[in-house]
């Protein structure tokens, strides 16, 4: 490696969580996330490359160009795979999004009884 | 321009640093999570909003939340919104480290390939040249170092850094040769003012480049010249503008104060420099290009749309940048008015426009949410553009 870049943006990180060492851990998830997004991905060179019947070397996966079906193919895989790691944000917003469904109505039956001229009635 | 088959991917010019496969997979994986986030896990804010801040709000003042600032002191401490800000900042970190990697890794040969022999453009430097307190004080949108900061003698790392992560941040949306602000200006310009035949245009802020490139084309008869406060990001523009087969006279200053003669240009355009100042500089660079425009010149700036123009949740959506992603200047820059600005800078603010321009890079591939909010970069499908006529 030829040179070093600066590895933190100047200015104040904001936290985001009561206990820092949260916002670490969530920050090393989602790294380790990304990596295994990477390794899958070098599975999947080695394995196109050995259907193809090519050499399977070192420099041959690190040189590996995905054309755009590849690159489409491994869109769709991690679309599903961040569904998968997000789970417990998807949960989440399933149940938010069911409350605030569940609220519009009643928010309209509470403006409809207080003034049903507004409400459209 | 070269006219490319693939939509999809970024073209690969000349000093476009090289990944190699695991490089490139990280480089994927920002952009499917960014991708993720804004379609998939952003959306679950408004119901967070609808169906638990706002009813919170509503309770505790005995009144629904209307504006901007209320929606923010409903939403700061929602779980959620708290739990997806987290996730974005963290995207936009890992942006930086996955375009820095293959950067460290080619460095020397990135900066010979900067150094050209016969160059069709320019490139002026100035190491006295002040960089200014706005950029000194963060690095703008988290990008470690900003469009100043050089790690070696006549470094272009940052350049380089930038033009890669622009292409992620932005998820491809705006093209392969990341030209969309710029395509889409020139659309603006050429339908309202379709008689302007520049002699001379100055691309305010120009840092790589890639905005500055299309009028280079637009405008075939006209000089075109970029400036900004970055060597590192002005070394790179004028490597990759002459990869590109381009004349573009670079150089480094400050648009508040440049050493052009006055009356020198026709045009005068930015592309998403204006929240990246202050109060007073940009009234100081309105001053500026008010000096450097021949009568009847053109300056115009493209931005994200004004808070005014947005409904008070999305303009909070939209706001999400000034506190997460180092962009200080994000808020105010967005309550701007053209002929408020243009009167108070020596223009006839009648002369003034404000307008949106529909992107002109309007492929499928682009992918857009059609939704302007933080970490959704050219989301919107279109960009709004304001300035004034001398």
């Amino acid at each position: 490696m030829s040179v070093e870049l600066q590895k933190k943006a100047k200015g104040e990180r904001p936290s985001y969580f009561e206990d820092p060492a949260i916002d670490k851990v969530l920050a090393i998830t989602l790294a380790l996330a990304g990596e295994t997004a990477v390794l899958r991905d070098r599975m999947d060179t080695i394995e196109r490359l050995l259907e193809a019947g090519q050499p399977v070397t070192r420099a041959a996966i690190d040189a590996y160009v995905p054309d755009q079906a590849v690159r489409e193919a491994r869109d769709v895989w991690r679309e599903v795979y961040l569904g998968n790691v997000l789970r417990i944000i998807h949960q989440e917003r399933e149940e938010l999004a069911r409350s605030a469904a569940d609220r519009r109505p009643y928010d309209e039956a509470v403006a409809h009884v207080e003034d049903p001229v507004a409400a459209g009635a | 321009m070269t006219v490319v088959a693939d939509l999809k991917t970024q073209f690969t010019h000349g000093v476009l640093p090289v990944a190699n496969s695991d490089e490139f997979a990280r480089q994927e994986f920002v952009k499917s999570l960014k991708f993720h986030l804004a379609s998939q896990v952003s959306v679950g804010n408004r119901d967070a909003f609808e169906g638990r801040a706002a009813p919170h709000f509503t309770k505790a003042e005995g009144r629904a939340p209307e504006t901007m600032v209320d929606v923010r002191k409903a939403m700061q401490h929602d779980p959620y919104y708290k739990f997806w800000s987290a996730l974005q900042r963290n995207s936009q970190e890992m942006m930086w480290k996955s375009v820095q990697l293959p950067v460290e890794r080619q460095h020397d040969t990135l900066t010979a390939a900067g150094k050209i022999a016969a160059p069709r453009g320019s490139l002026r430097l100035n190491p006295e040249l002040e960089i200014p307190r706005y950029h000194r004080a963060v690095d703008i949108h988290c990008m470690p170092g900003g469009y100043h900061t050089e790690f070696a003698e006549d470094d272009l790392a940052n350049g380089a850094v930038y033009d890669r992560a622009v292409y992620i941040y932005a998820m491809g949306r705006m093209g392969p040769f990341n030209s969309d602000i710029g395509d889409t200006t020139i659309a603006y310009l050429k339908a309202n003012y379709p008689d302007l035949k520049p002699r001379r245009i100055l691309d305010m802020g120009c840092t790589v480049g890639h905005s500055t490139l299309p009028y280079c084309e637009a405008y075939p008869d006209a000089e075109v010249y970029g400036i900004d406060v970055g060597a590192p990001v002005l070394r790179y523009a004028h490597a990759r503008a002459e990869a590109l087969g381009q004349t573009v006279h670079f150089s480094q200053q400050n648009a508040e104060s440049t050493d052009f003669e006055d009356g020198f240009f026709d045009l005068i355009v930015s592309h998403i420099l204006v929240h990246e100042t202050s109060h007073t500089a940009m009234r100081r660079i309105m001053r500026e290009a008010h000096r450097l425009l021949a009568d009847g010149g053109v300056v115009i700036h493209a931005e994200t749309p004004p808070y005014r123009d947005l409904p008070a949740y999305d303009a909070f959506m939209l706001d999400w940048d000034t506190r997460n992603n180092n962009e200080p200047y994000w808020g105010a820059s967005h309550e701007i008015s053209a002929a408020g600005i243009a009167a108070e800078t020596g223009f006839d603010p009648a002369k003034a426009f404000e307008g949106y321009q529909p992107s002109a890079f309007e492929a499928e591939e682009a992918r857009r949410t059609k939704v302007f909010q933080g970490g959704d970069f050219g989301g919107g499908g279109a960009w709004y553009v304001w300035g004034v006529q001398k």
